[in-house]
């Protein structure tokens, strides 16, 4: 009789090719300490933090603590139950209309985090007869979220608003509701959705919805941090945006808003929402806390795309592949994942975390050193992640010495 | 999927599918019918995923994802793709 877990024989062995000879290994890491938003004690070293999606910096916001501990100390430290069959405490209610207010939309509803906001949303708004268009690099909330679904599933080439376009034509003479699934910024190399050409491809054809994804790019794009929809001025024709407390927010939860006059009956519905706690009362301050400071941060804004800058125009001019244009994820392409995972222990044991991606869970069957930006980084910890970039690279045979000494002077 | 039909996929269908397997082939398998893509062929998630968009490319159609998981073998890819396309020209 074959053993229960014979099937991820082959995902284990790949593991144990890698990260049984004792070197460092990314399941492995603990963050005895967090120093800062930037900053944490791994094992005995310090370690600068260039993987954590803390594009903000907001953890340890002023604002955000004292709310949190406020709210811990009136409310205690969990619900203990989901809003549906508990109840809803009056901090998740105001959480709701601040994000009402924030999108300027008539509803939102709050999550307990952003997979389950993707589960929840895109496993009940389309059903039976219906058909979901998605960009192939979606999220695996995503398509976890459209496999629960009853709908018929089609994938469209990643950022390809012609290739859409081809598929809602053969669709075109069939009844059902379609919706178009992207996301703001692709959180594995970085990259922004076409979502002006994706709009214009969606206003072609009949009964079509668009919902996109703004996990990485709320607080990070557009004048008041509501993500690639403000930036891109199309915020009327996206129907559903979902996103996270997790990145920008610097806390945990997800959330969906929309001006369809209908969306409350979700709360019903969505058993993702139904059938799981609720925020506890702390995260919901500090949550609502950061999103008034995210409408205001113009300033973190500004410092974080000046540190994208560096860092991409830095590692471009190792001579490294970057997977694509500056962006607050950094994406390294390395060029097969034993070079990957060495480039990657290279650089803990130097100093810098970033995250180590490998297929199949990136686009392209990229190996990947991912590293994202926080506003809270500065210039001189981003030198020394360049210089210890550098050095890993000549190390690996990656970069040629000279380049190392043109690109860091 | 190919259970429980009588439908014989064409011999084109199956030329066009071993010429678009043959560039994921990696473990040199003779393909035939009853080749199985996870089995005999070591598809992964990602390689399924590439090889199903360059069979949306050659035939111009949009395969659903619901349809995978009901598909094993070369033979019901075939089945699954024919149905697709008389769908699509009505």
């Amino acid at each position: 009789m074959a053993d229960l877990f014979d099937r991820f024989a082959p995902l284990m062995s790949q593991r144990d090719a890698f990260f049984t000879d004792g070197g460092a290994d990314p399941f492995n890491v603990r963050m005895t300490e967090i120093l800062s938003q930037t900053e944490a004690m791994i094992g005995n070293r310090r370690t600068i933090l260039v993987g954590t999606n803390n594009y903000l910096g907001l953890t340890f916001s002023p604002e955000a603590l004292a709310a949190a501990h406020a709210a811990l100390d009136a409310g205690g430290t969990g619900t203990t139950g989901s809003r549906v069959a508990n109840g809803t405490y009056a901090g998740h209610a105001d959480l709701e209309q601040a994000l009402c207010d924030f999108f300027d939309t008539r509803h939102a509803m709050v999550f307990s985090t952003g997979f389950l906001a993707n589960l929840g949303v895109l496993s009940t708004l389309m059903g039976q007869g219906d058909y979901i268009l998605m960009d192939a690099d979606c999220h695996a909330s995503i398509y976890d979220g459209v496999r629960a679904s009853a709908a018929e599933i089609i994938r469209f080439k990643h950022n390809d608003a012609a290739d859409l376009d081809k598929r809602l034509a053969r669709l075109a003479g069939k009844p059902g509701n379609k919706l178009i699934v992207v996301e703001g910024i692709y959180s594995m190399l970085g990259d922004t959705a076409p979502l002006r050409d994706i709009v214009a491809v969606k206003k072609k054809y009949e009964n079509v919805y668009l919902l996109s994804d703004e996990a990485h790019s709320l607080g990070v794009l557009g004048k008041y941090g509501r993500g690639l929809p403000e930036q891109e001025d199309c915020e009327d024709d996206v129907d559903f945006i979902v996103g996270t407390f997790s990145k920008s927010v610097g806390t945990v939860g997800g959330f969906c808003v929309s001006n369809h006059p209908k969306f409350n009956i979700l709360r019903l519905v969505c058993r993702p929402y139904v059938f799981t706690a609720s925020l506890p009362p702390a995260v919901v301050a500090a949550a609502q806390a950061n999103l008034s400071l995210i409408k205001s941060g113009g300033a973190l804004r500004t410092r974080l795309m000046r540190n994208a800058q560096k860092l991409h125009a830095g590692l471009s001019g190792l001579g490294l592949k970057i997977a694509s244009k500056v962006s607050p994820v950094v994406a390294v392409v390395a060029p097969e994942p034993a070079v990957a995972v060495a480039f990657w222990r290279g650089l803990i044991e130097a100093g810098v975390y970033v995250n180590l991606a490998l297929p199949p869970a990136t686009p392209y069957g990229y190996s990947l050193l991912r590293a994202s930006l926080c506003a809270a980084h500065t210039e001189e910890q981003l030198d020394e992640v360049i210089g210890i970039f550098a050095d890993v690279a000549t190390s690996l045979g990656l970069i040629e010495p000279q380049r190392k000494r043109a690109a860091i002077g | 999927m190919a259970t429980g039909t009588d439908h014989q996929p064409s011999p084109d269908t199956f030329a066009a599918l071993y010429e678009v397997i043959g560039g994921f082939n990696k473990t040199g398998t003779v393909l035939t019918p009853g080749t199985r893509f996870s089995e005999d062929l070591n598809f992964d998630s990602l390689v399924v995923m590439e090889f199903v968009a360059e069979v949306e490319d050659r035939f111009d159609i949009s395969v659903p994802l619901n349809l995978l998981p009901d598909i094993a073998t070369i033979a019901d890819f075939a089945v699954a793709l024919e149905k697709i396309v008389a769908e699509d020209r009505r």
